[in-house]
C-alpha cells in the first residue's frame, strides 16, 4: 500500500528539526560555509542542494487592516508523485518508483544527463557537481526506514506533529478531516492530492499556496501520461546515449563547477544555466 | 510549573508571556497545538512577533521590561469588569486580611523606605493581628484596609490609557487580550500562564512573576486543571539542579541555607520555621527540622550525632557576599575582577558568553590565578586567555579543562519543567578520558580527603563527609537512593506501619529529626523506594479523571502530585469547580482521595489549599520581598523614557555598581533604542556545544540582530547590511536581519524602537560573531539578582557610518 505525508504548516513552528534529522539520518555534511540568511526570515539554504534534501521555507505574511501580521513556515522536500516525471524521464531507471510511495534513486546507474530535474515540475532533483561519478540527490522518503516499518526522519522528530505520515488513503482522510473540522485554520485545498496526478506528500496551509511560493499553475494529470511512450524507447538506444553522455559530462563537468562556485556569490541557479 | 507540559491540553485560554515556547521549549508546542485543536484560545504577548506568534489567536506586542503595567491592566479590568471568582478568591486567598494601619503607597514607594539604605523597613506591610496571633479579616471584603480593597486602589491606577501609553500595545488588541484571558474567571474555564526567562530576567523579574500570579488567584485558576503559573525552564534538568540547592541561598528542597547569625541549630531553626496564623494552615515549612536532620544525616552519617547538633557546625553559614550582594552571579563577578577570587570551579556554564556584560565577565576571568572547567569542548570561558585582541602572556591563569561525559554517555535523572524526574540510561560509554561530572567530583573529593587527612582548616567537614558511591564511578542509583532517603534505625509510623532499618523512605512524612532518617533531598522522598527507580517508570496510563497525570510514568515531586494546590481545584464546599476536569475527588464511603494526589493529608476542609504559606492562603499581600508587597511598575535601569508611574524610575531596592569603565549605565539621549536579548531554536545556550555542530551552524551562522523595517530605513540600514549594536558597555558587530516582525511601540506619544539581539555566539566555534551579552548591563533583580538579560538601551548603525 502507499504510503503518504502530511505536511501542516498550521502546526509547525519553523525549528527546523526535519531539516536536523534528515541530515542526521543520511549522514549529509552541514554547511559551514553558509553566512547570514540565504532566503527570507531564517531561512538557510536558499534552495534544495546535494546536501540538504528538505528545506524550511519562511514566509511573512504583512497585517492586514485590522489582522497581525503572520510568518508561515513552508518546506521543500520531494513530493514523491505518484506517477513521477522525473521516472519516466530517466533514461536508464536510476529513478524508480517504490509500491509504497517512494521515488528512489539508485546512483549507479545514473549517467548524470539531468533529464529528471528537467522533468520535476517542482524542481526538486539537485546535481552533485562536486564528485566525479554522476549523482542526482533528494528526499529519499526514508525507503530504507519505511521498509522495516519505521516513519521517515523527518516525521518521526517534528515536535509538533506537523508532519504525519501513514498509509496515503488515510492521510488524505486525515488531512480532508482538519480542514472540515477547522475551516477558518486552513484554505480548503490539500496541495498534493490532485496536482501533476497526485503526491505522497501533501500540503495543508493557513495561507493560499502561492504565497508560500509553492508552484501552483500545475496540470491535475500527470505529465508522464504523455512522455511514457516517447521515453520508453530509451532503453533501446541506452548503449549509446550513456556513451556520448559520459563524454560530454567529462568535458562540461569542469564548467559546470566553476560556474556553481561562481554562481554560489551571485542569485542564478547553478544547474539552472547548466542546461541550457 | 505548578502544573506540568501535557495538562496544557486542559487550558481553555493559553497565555503565553515572557517566553517563546516555538523557539525555546519547542516540545510545549505539542501540548499547546493540541489544546489550540479542541478549541482553546492561545494569547501571546512579546515585543516581536516570533515563531511562537504564528500559533496564537493573537499577539499583543509589549515594549520589553513593562510586563507589570501590562499585567496590572488586567487585574483592574478583571476587577473592575467583576471577573473575579469571588468564592475562590474569598476562601483561598488573603484577599480578606487587614493590612497593618500604618501601611502606606505613595509615588511609588511603599512605606518604610530608607532612601540612603535603598532598602524597606517592612514592618508595617504586615496584618493586623487579633489577641490569639489571627489576622483579622472582613469576609465581605469591604473593609478598605482589607488586601482586596488595597489592591483595588493600587491597580486602579493601571488604566487602559496609562498601560498602552507605557508597554506601546495598541489599546484595542490590549483590550481584546483582557477579554479573553479574563474570560477563565468563569469556574469552568481554565486558564494556563506560561512564562520563561523574558520574565525573570528583569531589575523587577520576580514582581513580574507576582503579577501573573496575583491574576491567576482572581481568575481562580491555581490547583486546577489547565491552570497554573507555569515556568517553562530554559534547560533540560535546570528544574532538578535548583531542586537540588543550585541557588547561593538555598539547600536541597528549598531549605534556606543558614547564616552567620544562626550561631546553633535552635538559631536557625527561630529563624526559618516560620508561625502558623490560621487554624487550617498545614504551614508546611513548621516540619523544616525533620528535613534539615535528615540531611545532615546523609551527608555526615555516624558523625551527625543528637551530641554535635547533627554536624550543624559542618555546614557553611551564608556571609553577606562582596558588598553585601550575596553570591549570585552578579557580586561573584564583581568580587573577582575586585580580585577577592582566586580561583572558580567552572562546571555546566560559559559566563564569557552568557553572564551579563561580557566584557565585565571576560575581565574577571582575567585576574583569576586558577580554573578547573569540565566540558565537552574548549569554549570562551576556559578559552578567554586567548580570546580576539588579548595576549595570552598578559593572562595568569592556570586553565584546567577536564573532559566531561556528554549526556547521552551518562546514566542519571533529569528533572522537566513539570517536576517530572524521569531516569535516562546511557546509551553510549564516554568518549576517551571523559567521565561523567559525578565521577569528576568523586575523584577530586578522594584527592581533598588524602589532603585533608594530614590537618588542615577545619579538616571535619571533609573527613567526616559519607560519599559512599563508589570509589572511581559514582553509581547514579546509590546516589539517587541517597536523595530519596532511607531509615537509619527500625521505625514504627504513628498509623503504625513499621519499616526496618536500611529501608528506604517511601514518603517525607516519615522523616524524623531525630536522626533516625537520612535524606538528601525530603522533596524526593518516595522517588526510589523499596519498589524500585520510580523515576524509570514507563506505563502510560492515565489517571480515572483523564486529565493526563500519567501517575505511573516517570515520578513528580512532591509525593508523585502532578498538580499542585489541587485542592484549590475544589470549590469550598468540596465540589470540583468543573467537573468535567476534576483533579482530586473525595470518595466518602472508602475515606480517600482520588485522581492527583492532594496536597497534605486529610479528609476536604480538613486544611487550606496552599499548604507551604503561614495561612494557608494564596498572598495576594507579600509581605516578604524586598521590594513591596504589591507589584508596581517601574522602568528598566535603563530606559527611554521617564516611569509615568511615579517619579520613582526603576526599583527602588535593587544594587546598581559602579565598577569605573565596566558597569556603566547608558541614557536615552546617546542610546535611544531599547534592546533585548533571546534564543534561537538552532542554538543551544552559550552555544558552547551547538556552535561546534555542523548542521546547526549552516542554519544559524552568524551573530544577527533583528531590526524593524521603519527603524531600518531611518538609519539606511538593508537586509544583511553589516551593523554595529553599542550599549554603554560594549558594542557586537552583525549582520541585519531587517523584518516587519519588530514594529515600533507608540509609547508616551512618541515613536520607540526596538531590536532583538540573539546572544550565542562567540568566537571559540563554527558560527561567526561574538555574543550579545556584550552589550547587557550589570544589574539583578531586587529580590533573586538574576540578570537584567532583556531590557536596556543601545544604539544601532550601519557599520562604516559615522
Amino acid at each position: 500500500m502507499p504510503k503518504a505525508m502530511i505536511q501542516d504548516n498550521t502546526r509547525c513552528i519553523g525549528c527546523r528539526a526535519c531539516m536536523v534529522a534528515c541530515k542526521a539520518w543520511n549522514d549529509l555534511p552541514g554547511d559551514t560555509g553558509n553566512s547570514f540568511f540565504a532566503g527570507a526570515g531564517y531561512q538557510n539554504p536558499r534552495d534544495l542542494d546535494p546536501h540538504n534534501y528538505t528545506v524550511i521555507t519562511y514566509t511573512g505574511i504583512e497585517a492586514g487592516p485590522n489582522g497581525q501580521p503572520d510568518w508561515v513556515f513552508g518546506r521543500l522536500l520531494c513530493m514523491h508523485c505518484v506517477e513521477p516525471a522525473c521516472v519516466s524521464a530517466c533514461p536508464t531507471t536510476a529513478l524508480t518508483k517504490s509500491p509504497d510511495g517512494p521515488v528512489v534513486f539508485n546512483s549507479w546507474r545514473c549517467i548524470g544527463c539531468r533529464y529528471c530535474m528537467q522533468a520535476c515540475p517542482f524542481v526538486v532533483p539537485k546535481f552533485d557537481f562536486d564528485r566525479v561519478v554522476p549523482a542526482i540527490h533528494k528526499c529519499t522518503f526514508c525507503a530504507d526506514r519505511i521498509k522495516v516499518g519505521r516513519d521517515p526522519a523527518c516525521a518521526q522528530v517534528c515536535p509538533t506533529q506537523a508532519i504525519s505520515f501513514g498509509e496515503r488513503d488515510d492521510m488524505v482522510k486525515e488531512a480532508k478531516r482538519r480542514i472540515a473540522t477547522a475551516p477558518g485554520r486552513y484554505i480548503p485545498h490539500i496541495y498534493g492530492l490532485d496536482e501533476v496526478g497526485g503526491t505522497s506528500v501533501l500540503h495543508l496551509s493557513s495561507v493560499p499556496f502561492e504565497k508560500l511560493g509553492y508552484p501552483t499553475n500545475l496540470p491535475d494529470k500527470a505529465p508522464p501520461d504523455r512522455t511514457s511512450q516517447v521515453l520508453h524507447l530509451t532503453p533501446k538506444i541506452f548503449t549509446t546515449v550513456w556513451v556520448s553522455m559520459a563524454v560530454i559530462a567529462m568535458i562540461v563537468k569542469r564548467r559546470f563547477r566553476f560556474w556553481a562556485h561562481d554562481e554560489h556569490e551571485g542569485d542564478g541557479h547553478g544547474e539552472g544555466h547548466g542546461s541550457h | 510549573m505548578t502544573n506540568h507540559w501535557v495538562d496544557m491540553v486542559n487550558a481553555d485560554v493559553v497565555m503565553i508571556m515572557g517566553g517563546n515556547p516555538a523557539e525555546n521549549h519547542p516540545i510545549a508546542m505539542n501540548w499547546i497545538q493540541k489544546t489550540k485543536e479542541r478549541g482553546a484560545i492561545i494569547l501571546q504577548i512579546d515585543p516581536r512577533f516570533n515563531r511562537t506568534s504564528h500559533i496564537a489567536d493573537v499577539w499583543a506586542k509589549m515594549r520589553s521590561g513593562t510586563d507589570i503595567a501590562f499585567v496590572g491592566g488586567m487585574i483592574n479590568y478583571a476587577l473592575a469588569k467583576d471577573r473575579v471568582n469571588w468564592e475562590y478568591v474569598r476562601a483561598y486567598t488573603t484577599a480578606s486580611y487587614l493590612v497593618k494601619e500604618d501601611f502606606r503607597f505613595h509615588d511609588g514607594l511603599f512605606s518604610g523606605y530608607d532612601a540612603a539604605a535603598r532598602s524597606y523597613d517592612k514592618s508595617s506591610w504586615g496584618f493586623e493581628m487579633d489577641g490569639q496571633g489571627r489576622p483579622r479579616r472582613d469576609p465581605s471584603l469591604r473593609h478598605p484596609r482589607c488586601v482586596l480593597q488595597l489592591m483595588k486602589t493600587h491597580f486602579a491606577r493601571y488604566d487602559t490609557s496609562t498601560v498602552c501609553g507605557i508597554t506601546g500595545t495598541p489599546p484595542e488588541t490590549y483590550l481584546k487580550i483582557c477579554d479573553l484571558f479574563t474570560s477563565t474567571f468563569a469556574p469552568d474555564r481554565a486558564g494556563t500562564w506560561l512564562y520563561a526567562m523574558g520574565t525573570a530576567q528583569h531589575t523587577h523579574g520576580t514582581q513580574n512573576i507576582r503579577s501573573y500570579a496575583i491574576l491567576q488567584l482572581l481568575m481562580g485558576n491555581l490547583g486546577i486543571a489547565g491552570g497554573g503559573i507555569n515556568a517553562m525552564r530554559g534547560e533540560s534538568n535546570v528544574q532538578g539542579s535548583t531542586d537540588q540547592g543550585l541557588i547561593f541561598d538555598a539547600l536541597p528542597g528549598y531549605m534556606k541555607l543558614p547564616i552567620e547569625a544562626d550561631r546553633t541549630i535552635e538559631d536557625y531553626y527561630r529563624r526559618v520555621i516560620p508561625v502558623a496564623i490560621d487554624d487550617k494552615a498545614a504551614n508546611w515549612w513548621k516540619n523544616t527540622p525533620a528535613y534539615f536532620v535528615s540531611l545532615l544525616k546523609a551527608w555526615w552519617g555516624e558523625h551527625a550525632s543528637a551530641a554535635n547538633s547533627f554536624a550543624y557546625d559542618y555546614l557553611p553559614k551564608l556571609g553577606r557576599g562582596f558588598q553585601g550582594a550575596g553570591y549570585s552571579h552578579i557580586p561573584l563577578f564583581e568580587a573577582m575582577l575586585a580580585g577577592q577570587i582566586k580561583g572558580i570551579f567552572c562546571f555546566g556554564q560559559n559566563p564569557a558568553v552568557g553572564g551579563p556584560n561580557s566584557n565585565f565577565a571576560r575581565s574577571a576571568l582575567d585576574k583569576l590565578e586558577w580554573l578547573v572547567a569540565a566540558d565537552l569542548f574548549e569554549h570562551e570561558s576556559h578559552g578567554y586567555w586567548k580570546r580576539p585582541g588579548v595576549k595570552p602572556a598578559d593572562i595568569r591563569t592556570e586553565v584546567f579543562l577536564l573532559p566531561a561525559a556528554g549526556a547521552v554517555e551518562k546514566e542519571g535523572s533529569i528533572v522537566n519543567s513539570g517536576r517530572w524526574m524521569q531516569w535516562r540510561f546511557a546509551a553510549t560509554k564516554p568518549l576517551g578520558q571523559s567521565k561523567p561530572d559525578a565521577d569528576i567530583l568523586t575523584l577530586l573529593f578522594r584527592a581533598l580527603k588524602t589532603a585533608y587527612a594530614g590537618g588542615g582548616a577545619r579538616p571535619e567537614p571533609i573527613l567526616h563527609l559519607a560519599w559512599d558511591y563508589g570509589a572511581e564511578h559514582a553509581d547514579p542509583h546509590a546516589i539517587a537512593k541517597e536523595i530519596n532517603g532511607r531509615f537509619l534505625k527500625d521505625v514504627t509510623a504513628p498509623d503504625g506501619r513499621t519499616f526496618k532499618a536500611g529501608g528506604q523512605v517511601p514518603a517525607f512524612t516519615l522523616l524524623k529529626n531525630d536522626g533516625s532518617t537520612a535524606a538528601g533531598n525530603w522533596l524526593y522522598c518516595g522517588s526510589y523506594t523499596d519498589q524500585g527507580n520510580m523515576a524509570a517508570r514507563r506505563d502510560p496510563t492515565d489517571a480515572p479523571n483523564k486529565i493526563g497525570l500519567y501517575p505511573n510514568w516517570a515520578w513528580a515531586w512532591p509525593a508523585n502530585r502532578r498538580i499542585l494546590y489541587n485542592r484549590a481545584s475544589l470549590s469550598p464546599t468540596g465540589q470540583p469547580w468543573n467537573p468535567r476536569r476534576w483533579v482530586i475527588r473525595w470518595n466518602a464511603a472508602e475515606k480517600k482521595w482520588e485522581g492527583d494526589v492532594p496536597d497534605g493529608g486529610g479528609p476536604p476542609e480538613s486544611i487550606n489549599p496552599f499548604i507551604m504559606t503561614t495561612s494557608g492562603l494564596a498572598d495576594l499581600f507579600a509581605p516578604g520581598l524586598a521590594d513591596g508587597p504589591f507589584p508596581e511598575h517601574y522602568e528598566p535601569v535603563e530606559s527611554p523614557i521617564k516611569n509615568p508611574m511615579s517619579s520613582v524610575q526603576y526599583d527602588p531596592v535593587i544594587k546598581v555598581w559602579n565598577t569605573p569603565g565596566l558597569d556603566a549605565i547608558g541614557g536615552p539621549d546617546r542610546y535611544p533604542i531599547v534592546a533585548t536579548t533571546y534564543r534561537v531554536s538552532e542554538h543551544w545556550q552559550t552555544g558552547a556545544m551547538s556552535r561546534k555542530m555542523p548542521w546547526l551552524v549552516g542554519l544559524m551562522p552568524d551573530a544577527f540582530i533583528e531590526i524593524g523595517s521603519d527603524l531600518a530605513r531611518a538609519k539606511g540600514i538593508a537586509r544583511g547590511d553589516r551593523v554595529i549594536v553599542e550599549s554603554a558597555r560594549g558594542r557586537v558587530e552583525a549582520y541585519a536581519l531587517v523584518t516587519e516582525r519588530f514594529q515600533p511601540f507608540w509609547v508616551q506619544g512618541r515613536v520607540v524602537h526596538q531590536v532583538g539581539v540573539p546572544w550565542h555566539w562567540g568566537w571559540a566555534g563554527l558560527a561567526r560573531g561574538d555574543s550579545g551579552n556584550l552589550l547587557t548591563p550589570h544589574v539583578g533583580d531586587a529580590n533573586t539578582m538574576i540578570p537584567e538579560f532583556k531590557a536596556f538601551l543601545v544604539d544601532v548603525k550601519r557599520k562604516g557610518d559615522a
